[in-house]
């Protein structure tokens, strides 16, 4: 086991959970996991999706950050150490710990296009998003779209804001289903503990 | 799908547990907040610009809000939106605490006044003036006693003052604070200030949540450091409460005379009380939940949040459990270690490492200004454990923290 990764959990729910790793573990982009099945091949996922009792249900990971999704609501305790045992034992093990992502077979059975829901989404924060999250200096950098699901970075105001969340979910989830109702899922795996200028610091105890 | 108002300050630490919540409960939501969101334009029923610091104001604007969004409940998350929720929520007719109660609960003196009407064992006190002079009130007020803000929030301001000299100095430094622009911007209360008799004994926390004007006790938290001053920084709080069930029954009554004093018959309270060999004492009473990110420690039933229990009694909505789950759990918030820009945090891996640990949170970032109390109010972070006794939660924290290092500069 490499005891020099280093791993920081951010738990945004009990179903929920961002686990920041001190070292990049896919640099290719981003891979989500929405199933075992969907899992094999990549050890890493696999691992997540196998710890007992842990009610995985969607893995995602992206960079350094690693976002597991869970159905049952017992706190992060037990789940998330065995989190980090995976992550640890992905890391030693010296194989890429997550398989770069293949095209689905030529005449297989309809998906969504996820190319075609990138290029939208990705217009939607270009022209209407960033212009406004920057008036607070913030900016929203679209990282993926996974099976409809997108992923998303922010940076600069919005990166440990205090209203991050408001502005994710009330703002720009909203505009997503308002303009593009394909889009099934928002996944945010901004580090926000690194943000070292959010726009609204909270202040009270 | 039922509307809920959420009052969340654009600083609070309570974001994103009331809009989880909010949104596994299956709510439609409408964040309000007392600075426009950038996004504001986009989602207009979704967010909204309220003034907290004018609640008849902010209910007016909610009034003309909800003709187009009927709006279900109101729910604020600290002591200025508890008032403005009041307001709103007596505008629309919906179930929340009388606007005089909510405010009483933010008032500390008046609070006060109260509580003495009703008899509810609390310290003396007096209301001073922050230009009157103050060698003069030292002259007549009874040793210990502790100066305390109207206003401010988590103990920020509250000085212990064992003499006269003690308390010229502690006034000094509570009048430059007050004199701060955020502190300012409170108004009136800002120019005054309580003197009370400092209460010895051991404090304790209760959490409830008031129903139909019945208190429910969601959890009693002890303070095992000792809150003596001269400055009054919260560390750990454990529960369930090793204090005998017959002094645990006081405790409860005295909170729960309390909240009749106030007024208060609807949602979350929060009361920070002391006892001695003559009974509890009630110190503060705030109609909302715990503050910070301490809400985390609790879990109800089937690993239900504080939050999703407070949104789904405002809504109306079935409640599955009121009790708290079947083990001893903690929470520290992490002493200020100093004065100073935070450079780097080791050992945050090293303390989640630590047996019965959940997590370690930190919410300073790098780079931030640390204000040690009674200057500052801010913790670096919080520690959560859980575990088979308060005692061994107790001790996971305090290893948790003792392997935490913050390089300042």
């Amino acid at each position: 086991m490499d005891q020099a990764v280093r791993i920081t959990a951010e738990p945004v729910d009990n179903h929920r959970c961002k686990f920041v790793v001190s070292q990049p573990l896919h640099a290719a982009g981003v891979r989500r996991f929405a199933s075992a099945a969907e899992a094999k091949g990549s050890p890493l996922a696999e691992a997540i999706f196998a710890i007992p009792a842990g009610g995985v249900t969607e893995v995602i990971v992206s960079g350094n950050i690693v976002t597991v999704v869970k159905d049952n609501p017992a706190p992060w305790q037990m789940v998330g150490k065995a989190v980090g045992v995976a992550i640890r034992a992905a890391a030693a093990s010296g194989a890429p710990p997550v398989a770069t992502k293949t095209a689905p077979p030529a005449g297989g059975p309809a998906t969504v296009d996820d190319d075609a829901l990138y290029e939208r989404v990705a217009r939607l924060f270009d022209e209407q998003v960033n212009p406004m999250v920057a008036r607070h200096g913030g900016r929203v950098e679209l990282i993926d779209v996974q099976d409809a699901v997108v992923m998303l970075r922010m940076g600069g105001g919005c990166q440990g804001c205090g209203m991050a969340d408001v502005t994710l979910r009330q703002g720009i989830e909203g505009m997503l289903s308002q303009h593009i109702p394909e889009v099934r899922g928002i996944v945010d795996i901004t580090d926000h503990t690194s943000g070292a200028n959010p726009y609204f610091q909270a202040s009270k105890k | 799908m039922p509307r809920l108002l959420l009052l969340l300050p654009s600083t609070t630490y309570r974001t994103t547990a009331f809009v989880e919540a909010a949104r596994r409960i299956g709510a439609d939501l409408t964040v309000a907040s007392e600075r426009p969101s950038t996004l504001e334009a986009a989602n207009p029923a979704g967010l909204l610009t309220l003034d907290f610091h004018h609640p008849e104001r902010a209910a007016d604007d909610a009034h003309v809000f909800a003709r187009r969004h009927p709006i279900d409940a109101v729910v604020g998350v600290d002591d200025d939106t508890a008032v403005v929720a009041a307001a709103v929520a007596e505008r629309l007719h919906r179930k929340a605490n009388p606007v005089h109660a909510a405010e009483a609960a933010r008032d500390k003196h008046r609070q006060r006044e109260l509580l003495a009407e009703h008899g509810v064992p609390a310290p003396r006190f007096a209301l001073h003036l922050l230009d009157e002079d103050p060698s003069e009130i030292a002259r007549s007020v009874v040793y210990p006693c502790v100066l305390k803000p109207l206003r401010l929030s988590a103990s920020r301001g509250v000085i212990r003052a064992d003499d006269p000299a003690s308390f010229v100095a502690a006034h000094a430094r509570l009048k430059a604070i007050l004199q701060q622009p955020d502190a300012a911007a409170c108004g009136e209360p800002a120019s005054q200030f309580l003197v009370e008799d400092f209460v010895p004994g051991y404090e304790v926390a209760l959490e409830g949540l008031l129903m139909n004007r019945r208190l429910h006790v969601l959890a009693l938290f002890d303070k095992p450091d000792p809150l003596d001053g001269p400055f009054f920084e919260e560390s750990i709080y454990v529960t369930p409460s090793s204090a005998p069930a017959g002094l645990q029954k006081a405790i409860v009554e005295c909170a729960e005379r309390a909240t009749r004093a106030l007024g208060l018959v609807e949602g979350p309270v929060h009361a920070e009380l002391r006892y001695n060999e003559r009974g509890p004492w009630l110190i503060e009473l705030a109609a909302r939940p715990i503050g910070g990110r301490c809400s985390a420690v609790l879990r109800f039933g089937n690993g239900v949040t504080l939050e999703e229990l407070i949104l789904r009694h405002a809504l109306g909505m079935p409640i599955p459990s009121l009790e708290r789950e079947p083990v001893a759990a903690g929470v520290m918030m992490i002493p200020i270690p100093g004065a100073g820009v935070l450079q780097e945090i080791r050992g945050v891996a090293e303390a989640k490492a630590v047996p019965m640990i959940d997590d370690v949170q930190i919410t300073a970032h790098l780079g931030e200004r640390l204000v040690p109390f009674p200057e500052g109010s801010r913790y670096p972070g919080f520690i959560f454990a859980r575990g088979a006794t308060p005692a061994a939660v107790e001790a996971a924290l305090r290893e948790a923290h003792r392997r935490l290092t913050f390089m300042l500069a």
